[in-house]
């Protein structure tokens, strides 16, 4: 391969333990992801979604096996590099409750740059700037709890994207939403993700996003099966 | 349904282990506490003259007398005289073994056979025939003593051993004939420090002869007639008491201090209330997920309270029964402190022991069962309120209870006013003073969420800007879960600001009684002639050595005070007899102006000087009457002044020696102090003195005794001081707990910082940035609420448990160490939640709400 993969993931094995049952979620799972290329993650509830995405993002470490994103193994990584390594590279959006509670939508969107660098002038014009095509400019000093479950899925993804980091990784996003609201958030993840091009791994039972993917896995029996 | 109810609070109590541990803590500490004080004042009281009521039996009565004690005629002429039968002489005193390192032995002579109409406890448990040939032998046999079976396998004393004894008088042999051991009447506590003989050898030994010490009286109780016949005949010194009495005045003396030891004990079982409510209002939170779900499926609101109330119920009994047991083991540790106070400031009081009575067991369940009962209905009643439809979210919650904190911080400002006014224009009580201390705290305590905020708020005004998003998150988390942190900070205010303001009221007090001693210690030497006043002779020695020291090269002057008991208002009542010189008479500081003609008043008319406190409890006035018991009668003297004294807080008379000895006989002094000549060697005049003295006396300087009586002073506070760290430290498991609690509770916010990128190290500063933070607000409030509380302290609560007035010492110390201490426990009470919540993995974090 000429390119160099974004996201390779060789051989991974994942189980939880409970009590004395072994409830094995992957096994010897691999999987190469091109730079730009959104993949879309179905799968029954319980499947794993969440765990893929965590295992990727460095939450969780793997049993054995393999991450690699962007040349750097994060497996080989402490849990205090991992943890610096999402910061500078990965971009979070869960299904809901993303945002921090105590902060304003405007410093939950400074957040992640403060802890990349001393937030400056342009910082937060940029942050201001990017409420603004979010339609969301009169809500900068607005606390999370009042806003909507759209508008706060809309603020999360900003925060995703708003260190520019190479890789997204999209917990159902939409699992809240009602239908319209969905699409509307969707759309935002395409115009700002894709377009930007961007890596994007998102896990979601949505029927309209399939359509927009790359390529399009399930999870059963403890790996992906290509749709 | 019920069945199902309960097995979802049991797994769910299971669950948090640690929140558990920490309500059944709290509720523990706080019964321990006061059990534990309860039980120590109870026993220290009761051990007081322990080994001479073992002794008194049935005896109803007892005629003590001042310190001349009673003349052994008086003994005969109410036996013969009135033909009394049921009497029984008793001669007392103390006396230490040759042995060393061991303590003083109380000597008790009686009548061994007179004594068995009165069935005194101690003859009681013995057999009758071995019984009888001891006493008989006690009798006939010179110098004979009586033994505990165990003090004489500790020192090795097999029966007919010679035991030696030390007394002012010199080395006496005595003779041990027989053991006796305890029984049901008499313990081995009682028994181990005594020493028995007859009537005879007790006044040979302690140089008593022809004294008694007292004299147990049995009478009916109606009859008032033989009662007053006795009266008529006692002399002056003497007075009949009957024994319920005397075990009231006991308790009557050391009310004051009881009641603030009780204090005390009451604030630990109040922030121990804090931890459980603390904890039920966690649990609840905690399953209003859960509750919603029950309630739906119709679970109704009483059958919801009553499980919250079960549960509490349960925990309940579970720390009341630790706390019992742990009260009691603190009850031993705290016995010899309040005993030792009690020693050092009231009355004497053989070694005490633990005793538990099943009074005492059934207060502590009684109380820790209501306790966690009355902080437990606050959540209870929040979890009957949850609604089944839609379980409100967090932050409803706390928009909710923002609201009920405006109203609630107003409440509490009438509050605090009701109560500071409550505590100055409440009269005498002690009890009104110590209640409005408490209402006082409890209402800032109501007024700290409302103050955080605005603390808060002002904190991000003024430094937001450096703070940086991270920064201000600390300062915003301490905000947005004010109905948590709130309560935290109040309760560590509270703990706080009680430590500081009894730190003040400790310093002044030390301060004050520091400037009195120095003022009235005038002289540059003193002399203490201690020693049994009774002893015949006496009088003559010290007058004796009196002269002595007069007459040496170096000594300018001498004044000379004798301290014993009188008659005054039918009370034994302290007075000194002093002859004071010009120097001595600035050692005395007066309430009031002193006439010009006051000094000759004092030595030359019937007129006495009274303390402080005696004004105080007595309500004495200048110009008023005391009516003094003396051989010819009562007479009496007018109040020609009152000066502070800080010596006891019963409070004494004062006399010259002139108006004395007009009166009442010479026994001799009890010290004498020495003014040296102008450049005169002090350290040469203490060795000439010291030469001139034999074994009880001694000479000290002025410094030597304003150190011992520091040391006195320091010693009876030992006790609260113990008490204080010991609340606060209770509620500092409080603060943890909370803080617990709290961490918990927002696991998914930490987690979606953890996913973000925030390293464990900068989650965990933020955690411990939030407790000290916490802690640093608790700090700051509770200094101008420790200085309202050390006011109320000095100012009304022991001026009117003790009758001192003592003057307010600001200390900048006390307040930066209260302060300190309050954002050192909470950086500290955060320190685990951090390390704990780090250590949550982020996965794991995410998975919850
Ligand atoms: N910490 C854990 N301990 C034990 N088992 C776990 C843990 N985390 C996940 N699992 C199990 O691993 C499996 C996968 O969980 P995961 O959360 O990844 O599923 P999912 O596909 O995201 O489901 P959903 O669509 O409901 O979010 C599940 O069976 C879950 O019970
Ligand atoms: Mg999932």
């Amino acid at each position: 391969m000429t390119t160099e993969a974004a996201i390779s993931l060789e051989q991974l094995n994942k189980s939880y333990r409970e009590s004395d049952q072994q409830h094995v979620v992957f096994r010897e799972l691999t999987l190469r992801v091109s730079r730009g290329e959104f993949i879309v993650l179905l799968g029954r509830s319980g499947s794993g979604k969440s765990t893929f995405l965590n295992l990727i993002s460095g939450i969780d470490p793997p049993d054995s096996g393999k991450i690699i994103i962007n040349g750097t193994d994060i497996t080989s990584l402490s849990e205090h590099d991992r943890t610096l390594f999402r910061r500078y590279h990965i971009g979070f959006v869960f299904q809901s409750y993303n945002l921090i509670p105590t902060l304003t939508v405007a410093e939950n969107l400074l957040l992640p740059l403060e802890l990349i660098r001393r937030a400056s002038r342009k910082d937060r014009d940029s942050v201001a700037e990017l409420l603004d095509r979010l339609k969301l400019s009169d809500r900068l000093d607005s606390y999370p709890d009042r806003l909507s479950g759209g508008e706060q899925q809309r603020v999360a993804i900003a925060r995703a994207l708003i260190h520019d980091p190479d890789l997204i990784l999209a917990d159902e996003p939409t699992g809240n939403l009602d239908l319209d609201t969905a699409e509307q958030v969707l759309e935002l993840l395409d115009i700002l993700v894709r377009k930007a091009g961007k890596t994007m791994i998102m896990a979601t039972h949505s029927q309209e996003v399939i359509g927009k993917a790359n390529r399009v896995f399930s999870i059963r029996n403890q790996s992906l099966h290509l749709e | 349904m019920n069945s199902i109810l309960k097995r979802a609070s049991r797994n769910f109590l299971w669950q948090h282990p640690w929140q558990l541990a920490l309500a059944i803590l709290g509720i523990a500490l706080g019964v321990a506490v006061v059990i534990a004080i309860d039980l120590a004042m109870e026993s220290s009281l009761s051990s007081f003259n322990q080994a001479a009521r073992a002794f008194s039996g049935n005896a109803t009565h007892r005629i003590i007398a001042s310190d001349g004690g009673l003349d052994e005629k008086l003994y005969s002429r109410l036996r013969v005289g009135l033909g009394l039968a049921n009497l029984s002489p008793v001669v007392t005193g103390y006396v230490k073994l040759e042995q060393p390192g061991e303590d003083s032995f109380k000597l008790i002579g009686i009548d061994p056979f007179i004594e068995k109409s009165l069935h005194s406890g101690w003859q009681t448990g013995h057999k009758k025939n071995s019984q009888q040939d001891l006493l008989t032998q006690l009798m006939n046999e010179p110098n004979s003593a009586l033994l505990s079976e165990k003090t004489a396998q500790r020192l090795k004393l097999p029966v007919n051993a010679p035991l030696n004894i030390v007394t002012d008088h010199g080395t006496q042999q005595l003779k041990v004939i027989g053991l006796i051991s305890a029984n049901n009447a008499v313990s081995e506590q009682v028994l181990a420090k005594l020493i028995i003989t007859d009537i005879a050898t007790a006044q040979e030994v302690l140089g008593l002869f022809g004294r008694l010490s007292s004299i147990e009286v049995l009478v009916d109780k109606n009859a008032t007639e033989t009662l007053s016949t006795i009266q008529n005949v006692l002399p002056g010194s003497a007075l009949l008491i009957s024994m319920d009495n005397q075990g009231d005045s006991m308790r009557e003396m050391t009310r004051a201090f009881s009641i603030n030891l009780k204090a005390l004990g009451l604030l630990s079982l109040l922030v121990g209330m804090f931890l459980i409510y603390n904890t039920m209002t966690f649990l609840v939170i905690q399953r209003r997920h859960l509750i919603g779900s029950l309630r739906i499926v119709g679970v109704t609101r009483q059958q919801i309270f009553l499980v919250i109330i079960g549960e509490a119920f349960l925990l309940a009994i579970i720390g009341t029964f630790i706390g019992i047991a742990l009260g009691i083991v603190l009850g031993q540790g705290l016995l010899h402190l309040i005993s030792g106070t009690i020693n050092a400031i009231y009355f004497h009081i053989d070694t005490a022991s633990l005793m538990i009575t099943p009074l005492q067991i059934g207060k502590g369940v009684l109380l820790g069962i209501s306790a966690t009962l009355l902080a437990v209905l606050p959540p209870a009643f929040e979890a009957t309120r949850l609604s089944p439809v839609k379980v409100l979210a967090r932050s409803r919650l706390e928009s909710d209870s923002r609201r009920l904190m405006q109203s609630i911080g107003l409440i509490s400002v009438v509050l605090i006013s009701a109560s500071l006014a409550m505590a100055l224009f409440s009269g005498k009580s002690i009890t009104v003073g110590l209640a409005s201390i408490f209402v006082i705290l409890f209402g800032f305590g109501l007024l700290t969420p409302v103050l955080t905020l605005l603390l808060m708020r002002l904190i991000e005004r003024l430094f937001g800007r450096f703070l940086g998003i991270l920064g201000r998150l600390p300062v915003r988390m301490v905000s947005a879960e004010i109905s948590r942190t709130g309560i935290a900070i109040a309760a560590l205010m509270i703990a706080v600001s009680a430590t500081i303001g009894m730190d003040l009221m400790i310093g002044s007090f030390r301060q004050t009684v520091a400037q009195w001693l120095h003022s009235s210690l005038p002289a540059d030497l003193y002399v203490s002639l201690p020693g049994d006043k009774m002893a015949a002779g006496k009088a003559l020695t010290d007058q004796f050595l009196k002269e002595k020291i007069a007459s040496l090269g170096g000594v300018q002057m001498l004044s000379s005070v004798f301290h014993t008991k009188l008659i005054a208002d039918d009370q034994l009542t302290k007075v000194s007899a002093f002859e004071l010189n010009l120097k001595s008479r600035q050692g005395f500081i007066f309430t009031h102006k002193v006439a010009a003609n006051f000094w000759y008043r004092f030595e030359n008319q019937p007129t006495l000087l009274v303390t402080e406190p005696y004004a105080y409890h007595h309500a004495v006035k200048l110009g008023q009457k005391i009516l003094l018991k003396t051989d010819q009668g009562e007479h009496s003297f007018e109040v020609a002044g009152i000066y502070a004294d800080y010596s006891g807080d019963q409070g004494h008379l004062a006399m010259s020696r002139q108006n004395y000895q007009r009166y009442w006989p010479n026994l001799g002094y009890s010290g004498i102090g020495v003014y040296a000549r102008e450049g005169a060697d002090i350290k040469q005049l203490e060795s000439g003195i010291s030469q001139l003295l034999t074994m009880p006396q001694s000479v000290k300087s002025d410094q030597d005794i304003y150190k011992a009586s520091m040391e006195v002073f320091d010693q009876t506070f030992t006790i609260t001081e113990t008490l204080r760290w010991l609340s606060a430290a209770i509620a500092c498991v409080g603060v943890f707990s909370a803080l617990m609690a709290l961490q918990f509770e927002r696991t998914r916010q930490l987690g979606i910082l953890r996913a973000i990128g925030i390293t464990t190290r900068q989650l965990t500063v933020l955690i411990i940035s939030e407790t000290g933070l916490m802690g640093l607000i608790a700090g700051l409030l509770a200094i101008p609420v420790g200085l309202i509380v050390a006011y109320v302290l000095i100012f009304v609560v022991y001026q009117r448990s003790f009758g001192w007035t003592m003057a307010f010492f600001f200390d900048s110390g006390s307040l930066f160490q209260g302060l300190v201490f309050a954002f050192l426990a909470a950086l500290l009470a955060g320190v685990f939640p951090a390390i704990k919540m780090a250590q949550t993995r982020p996965a794991e974090a995410l998975r919850t709400e």
